[in-house]
C-alpha cells in the first residue's frame, strides 16, 4: 500500500487510539500492590476487651483480680479494686498467671507411665480409657487411698474431703512452709481457730520478728497495701516500723530499724519486753497487768531482764553487754509508748524447735499494749457464711508427713491422688519421701498436675487438670479482711486448641458417680455446687450484693468476683487468759540446733521464701525465675547470702560456688557476700532447684539451682510438729568452681552518697538528728 | 479501495483490541489462577505458622472479621514474635531480617496482592465470614470456624508454604451469584448446614458499586 499522507494520518490516528484504549484496559503499576504498615494502627487492633473477675491461685493469699480477655485470649492480670483483701493491688505471681495459661510445657492430655517410675517414660491416653483407669483403681484400692493437695479453702476443700471420705480414705494438705505453729499460737493465747488479720493502716508502731510480710509471709498483698496507709495514709502520724530478724529481708530492708537476732530467741526478746514494760509500767491505761501476770507483775518474767538475756538474743557487736541492754529497755518505751502499737512474728522466728514458744511470746506483747482485737492492731475473722465451708484451710505438719511416708513403705497407703502439691521437692530430703514413693511396689500414685514436677514424675497417670484462669472455684481467704468475704473464680478463657486438660473437681464428681456415691456427692458439675453457695448466699438476704433473683445474684457474684459483708467482723477487745504470761514464760527454751556434718565452717542456716517463686510452686514461670529478688536482683540461681566478713575470712568471693553441707545432706549454692547478712548466718532461698519439669525450672546445672530442703534435718517444732525450718546448721566450704551471678545489680557495691565533700548536697541524717 | 482498505484495517484492530480486552479481563482475574504465584517481598509461609503454629487467620488479618478489607498485618506484629524467633536455618533468618530490617528503616513492605476484585465490586469479608461462620454446626472452635470459612474461597491457605488462589477456582460474578443462590461453594460434609432456601441477596447494588 502506497503511503500517502492521508494513510500515514489515518494509521497514526488508529496506533494512538488503540494505544490509548489498551493502557486504560490493562493492569496499572501498582495495582496488586498490598502495603504492610509499619506500625500497628491502633484501632486495628483486633476484637474488644473485656475484663472479668475471678482469684488468682499461683498466690497463697487468693488474690482477687480482673482478667483482660480479648476474642478469647486472656491478655492481662490486674487486681480486683472491689475485692477486700487485696483492694486492686496484685503481686508478680498473679501477673504470671497468663504464663501458666500458655506456657508450652502445660501437659495436653492424659499420661500413662511406661517404663520404670520415675523415668519420664509415658504414653498418651484418650480421656476415656485415663478416667476407666482411675475408676479401676478408686474400686480396687479406694479404702487405701490419700489425697495430697494444696491446702485448701471453699468449697473445693468441702469436696476433696468428702470425695476421699466417699471412697474410705482421707486427705492431707500440703504446704513446705506450713502455717501450723503460727496457728496453733493464734489458737492458744487468742482461742482463735483463724489467722488474724493486722490492721496496719491504723498502727503507729509496728514490731515484726521474723515474718517477711511485705514479700512472702502469709498476704503479702493486702499487707503491702496496709503498710502504704500506714507510712503515709491520710492525715495518721507516720507510722514506724522495727524488724527483728536473723536475715535482712525485704521487709527488714524497708524497716526504721533492723534488729539482726541470733535464730531462735525471738521469743527471749519478746518477753524481756514484757519485763520491762511491766517493770517500767509502760502499759496504756486499762491493760490488766495483773491477770496477765497471775499478779505476780514483773517477778512473773524475771529470768526474761534485759540484764540477762541482751548478749544472747542479739547478734550484732554494738548490741552487746550494756548497749545490749539499753537497746531493749528502749526498743520496750518505743512500742508501748507509741500505741496503737501491733507486734507480729511468723517465718523463721516459728520456724525453730521452739517456736511455739517464740510465736506465743511475740503476739502476747499485744495483750500488753491493749493491740488485741482493737484498732491499729489484731483484727479476727469472723467464720464461714457458707455452711460445711471451712474459712481455714488445713495442712499436714512433719509429724504427719512422717506419718505418711511410713504408711507408704508399709503398703498402708496404695493409692496416692496429688493435686497441686509436690511432696518430693518440699519436704526436707532426709524424710526420703522420694524413695517411699519410689519403692513399694504395690503403689499407684494419680496426678492431677497440669505441668510435670517432682513428685507428678513419679506418678502411674496424669491427668492434667485446668489452669486456674479455665476453671471454677471459690475462696474463703485466710486471713479475710477482719469481715465475711467469699471470693469466686470463674473460667475467663477456654484452654487452647491443641490441650485437653480436665476440670480437677469435675473429675471428682464424675469418678463418685460411676462409682455410686452420688448420695456423697450429688452434683453432675463443680459448677453446679458452687451456684448451690452463691444461692446459700443470697438467700442470706444481706452483704454486698443486692439482688432481686439467685440468677441476678449469681450473674453480679461473678461480675464483682465474690461476695462480702462489712457487717459480720471477728471478735473484738478479747481479754487475757489468767497468767497467761507467766504460762509462756514456764515454757521457754532456747532453739534445739544440731551439730552439722562435714568439715567447714559452721553457720546457722535460715532459708526463705523466694519473692516470686515462693516455696518453688511457681518454678516453672519464667517471668518469676526472670524477675529480680528485691535485695540481691539475682534471677534464676540459688545464691547464699553470706556476710562480708565472713566471706573475707574464708576468701569467698561473689559467685564462688559453696558446699553446704549439714547432717542431713549437701547442696551447692553461689555465694553473695553481703554487709547485710549477720554474721555466722547463712541465708539460702527456697524455690529452686528442680530437676523433673519445664526447662524453665530445670535446665540449670545443680549449683545454679538447688533446693535447699535437701539439707534440711527433719526436726520438728514442740507443740505443732510443723517442720523446724530453720534450726539446721550447717558447714560450708568453697567448691572450686566460680560462676557469674545472674543479677541485675552491677559488680560496684552502693555506697552511701553525701558523705564526700562533692556529694554535700545530699546528706543522710539520722532520724533523732532531724 | 483505500476506503475498504481502512475500514478492514479498523475492524480488524477493533476486534484484536476487544480480543485483547477479554482475554486480560479473564486471566486478571484472578490473575494468578493459572498456577503462577506471585514472587512477594519476603518469602512467608502460611504453613508455618497456621499448620504448625496453630496462629488463627483473624490474628494477622485482624480487619477480616470486622469490615471490608481483610487486611495485611504491620510489620511491628511480626515482630510481636520475630523479635525473639529469628529463625533455625539461614534461608529463614534471612527472611526474618527484612522484617527487623522493614521496622528499623520504617519502610513498609509491599506484598503482592494474590486476590484481586474489580474496582467496581464490593466485597466485604466481615459479612461472608459472619454468615459461614453462623451456618457452621460442627465443633469447631469460633476461630476454627473463621479459618474453615477462609478456606472457602481462599483454598487451604493453612498449610500453603506460597499463597497462590484456589485451583479451579474462579472469582467471576457468576461464581458470586451461584453461591449468593445455591452455597454452591460451601462444602456441606464438612459441618455446614445448608439452608433450604437462601435470603442472601442478590442485587446489583448489593456488590456493584
Amino acid at each position: 500500500m502506497k503511503l500517502t499522507r492521508r494513510n500515514f494520518l489515518a494509521w497514526a490516528g488508529l496506533s494512538a487510539a488503540g494505544a490509548v484504549a489498551c493502557e486504560g484496559f490493562g493492569i496499572r503499576e501498582g495495582e496488586f500492590d498490598l502495603q504492610s504498615p509499619v506500625r500497628l494502627p491502633e484501632d486495628l487492633v483486633k476484637g474488644q476487651d473485656n475484663w472479668y473477675a475471678t482469684l488468682c491461685r499461683n498466690c497463697p493469699s487468693g488474690e482477687g483480680i480482673v482478667v483482660r480477655v480479648m476474642d478469647g485470649r486472656a491478655k492481662k492480670v490486674e487486681g480486683n479494686p472491689l475485692y477486700p483483701v487485696n483492694l486492686g493491688k496484685h503481686s508478680a505471681a498473679s501477673e504470671a498467671g497468663l504464663q501458666a495459661l500458655y506456657h508450652p510445657h502445660r501437659i495436653a492430655r492424659p499420661l500413662q507411665r511406661n517404663g520404670p517410675r520415675g523415668q519420664g517414660e509415658y504414653v498418651q491416653l484418650a480421656w476415656p480409657d485415663a478416667l476407666d483407669i482411675l475408676r479401676q483403681q478408686l474400686q480396687e484400692r479406694g479404702n487405701s487411698t490419700l489425697m495430697v493437695t494444696e491446702p485448701l479453702r471453699g468449697h473445693l476443700g468441702t469436696l476433696v474431703s468428702r470425695f476421699a471420705e466417699s471412697v474410705g480414705g482421707r486427705h492431707l494438705g500440703f504446704e513446705t512452709l506450713d502455717e501450723n505453729t503460727y496457728k496453733s499460737a493464734v489458737k492458744n493465747l487468742f482461742g482463735q481457730d483463724l489467722l488474724p488479720d493486722f490492721d496496719l493502716g491504723n498502727t503507729r508502731f509496728l514490731l515484726s520478728f521474723g515474718a517477711d510480710f511485705l514479700s512472702t509471709w502469709v498476704s503479702p498483698t493486702r499487707w503491702s497495701v496496709g503498710y502504704g496507709e500506714f507510712r503515709h495514709g491520710g492525715e495518721n502520724e507516720r507510722g514506724t516500723l522495727y524488724q527483728v530478724d536473723s536475715r535482712f529481708s525485704m521487709t527488714a530492708a524497708s524497716a526504721d530499724k533492723w534488729l539482726p537476732i541470733r535464730p531462735g530467741w525471738e521469743g527471749h526478746l519478746a518477753l524481756s519486753l514484757a519485763y520491762v514494760i511491766i517493770e517500767e509500767n509502760l502499759q496504756p491505761t486499762g491493760v490488766d497487768v495483773g491477770t496477765l501476770t497471775g499478779g505476780k507483775g514483773a517477778a512473773a518474767l524475771e529470768q526474761f531482764q534485759p540484764e540477762t538475756i541482751a548478749d544472747r538474743v542479739f547478734m550484732a557487736e554494738h548490741l552487746r553487754g550494756p548497749d545490749g541492754v539499753q537497746a531493749t529497755r528502749s526498743l520496750a518505751r518505743e512500742f508501748a509508748g507509741r500505741t496503737p502499737a501491733l507486734a507480729i512474728g511468723g517465718g523463721s522466728a516459728g520456724a525453730h524447735s521452739n517456736g511455739l514458744f517464740n510465736l506465743e511470746a511475740i503476739y502476747a506483747l499485744n495483750y500488753l499494749v491493749g493491740s488485741v482485737g482493737a484498732e491499729g492492731g489484731l483484727r479476727f475473722n469472723p467464720g464461714s457464711p457458707l455452711e460445711g465451708v471451712p474459712s481455714g484451710s488445713q495442712a499436714g505438719s512433719l509429724s504427719d508427713w512422717t506419718e505418711v511416708a511410713q504408711d507408704l513403705n508399709s503398703g498402708k497407703t496404695r493409692l496416692l491422688l496429688l493435686h497441686q502439691a509436690d511432696p518430693v521437692h518440699g519436704l526436707p530430703g532426709s524424710l526420703r519421701f522420694r524413695q517411699a514413693l519410689t519403692e513399694p511396689s504395690d503403689l499407684f500414685i494419680v496426678s492431677f498436675s497440669p505441668f510435670l514436677d517432682e513428685t507428678s514424675a513419679l506418678a502411674d497417670l496424669i491427668l492434667p487438670d485446668r489452669v486456674y484462669l479455665e476453671d471454677w472455684g471459690d475462696d474463703v481467704p485466710e486471713p479475710g479482711p477482719g469481715h465475711q468475704v467469699v471470693g469466686f473464680q470463674q473460667p475467663v478463657v477456654n484452654p487452647l486448641y491443641e490441650i485437653e486438660p480436665r476440670s480437677f473437681p469435675d473429675i471428682l464428681l464424675t469418678m463418685s458417680q460411676e462409682l455410686g456415691k452420688e448420695s456423697e456427692l450429688p452434683w453432675p458439675r463443680y459448677q453446679d455446687l458452687l451456684r448451690e453457695g452463691s444461692d446459700e448466699l443470697f438467700a442470706l438476704n444481706r452483704g454486698s450484693i443486692q439482688a432481686s433473683s439467685a440468677d441476678e445474684f449469681w450473674n453480679k457474684l461473678l461480675q464483682r468476683g465474690g461476695w462480702w459483708d462489712e457487717g459480720v467482723t471477728g471478735a473484738r477487745n478479747l481479754t487475757a487468759p489468767n497468767d497467761l504470761l507467766g504460762r509462756i514464760a514456764a515454757k521457754a527454751a532456747g532453739p534445739r540446733v544440731s551439730a552439722s556434718g562435714g568439715s567447714g565452717e559452721t553457720f546457722y542456716l535460715t532459708p526463705f521464701a523466694h519473692n516470686t517463686l515462693l516455696d518453688g510452686r511457681n518454678a516453672h514461670l519464667p517471668w518469676l525465675q526472670g524477675a529480680p529478688d528485691p535485695l540481691t536482683t539475682i534471677t534464676w540461681q540459688t545464691w547464699a547470702e553470706i556476710s562480708d566478713r565472713d566471706a573475707k575470712r574464708l576468701n569467698i568471693r561473689e559467685g564462688d560456688v559453696l558446699l553446704v553441707e549439714s547432717a542431713a545432706g549437701s547442696i551447692r549454692v553461689l555465694a553473695y557476700p553481703t554487709p547485710a547478712a549477720p554474721p555466722g548466718t547463712v541465708s539460702i532461698p527456697l524455690g529452686q532447684g528442680r530437676n523433673q519439669g519445664s526447662e524453665y525450672a530445670t535446665d540449670r546445672p545443680g549449683w545454679e539451682s538447688a533446693n535447699v530442703m535437701d539439707v534440711l534435718e527433719p526436726r520438728q517444732v514442740e507443740g505443732s510438729g510443723s517442720l523446724a525450718w530453720a534450726s539446721t546448721r550447717v558447714r560450708i566450704s568453697k567448691a572450686g568452681d566460680s560462676v557469674k551471678v545472674a543479677k541485675f545489680e552491677g559488680v560496684v557495691r552502693a555506697v552511701e552518697v553525701g558523705i564526700l565533700p562533692g556529694e554535700r548536697i545530699i546528706q543522710t541524717i539520722a532520724p533523732h538528728d532531724l | 479501495m483505500l476506503a475498504l482498505t481502512l475500514v478492514g484495517s479498523g475492524v480488524a484492530v477493533i476486534v484484536g483490541f476487544v480480543v485483547v480486552v477479554l482475554l486480560i479481563s479473564w486471566f486478571s482475574n484472578p490473575p494468578f489462577a493459572l498456577g503462577n504465584a506471585p514472587a512477594q517481598p519476603v518469602a512467608f509461609p502460611h504453613s508455618v505458622h497456621v499448620a504448625e503454629q496453630g496462629i488463627q487467620c483473624e490474628f494477622c488479618h485482624r480487619n477480616v472479621t470486622k469490615g471490608e478489607a481483610a487486611t495485611v498485618p504491620a510489620v511491628e506484629q511480626c515482630l510481636f514474635c520475630h523479635q525473639e524467633i529469628v529463625g533455625d536455618t539461614e534461608a529463614q533468618q534471612v527472611e526474618i531480617v527484612k522484617i527487623s530490617d522493614s521496622l528499623m528503616l520504617d519502610e513498609p513492605i509491599n506484598w503482592e496482592r494474590v486476590h484481586r476484585l474489580p474496582d467496581h465490586v464490593r466485597f466485604v469479608h466481615e459479612a461472608h465470614v459472619r454468615y459461614l461462620t453462623q451456618i457452621d454446626a460442627s465443633d469447631r472452635t469460633s476461630e476454627e470456624k473463621v479459618q474453615a470459612a477462609c478456606s472457602i474461597c481462599h483454598g487451604d491457605v493453612a498449610n500453603a508454604t506460597v499463597v497462590q488462589p484456589k485451583p479451579f477456582q474462579s472469582m467471576k460474578m457468576g461464581t458470586c451469584l451461584d453461591c449468593h443462590r445455591f452455597l454452591t461453594l460451601v462444602p456441606e460434609d464438612e459441618g455446614y448446614v445448608l439452608p433450604e432456601t437462601t435470603d442472601i441477596p442478590t442485587d446489583c447494588t448489593i456488590c456493584h458499586k
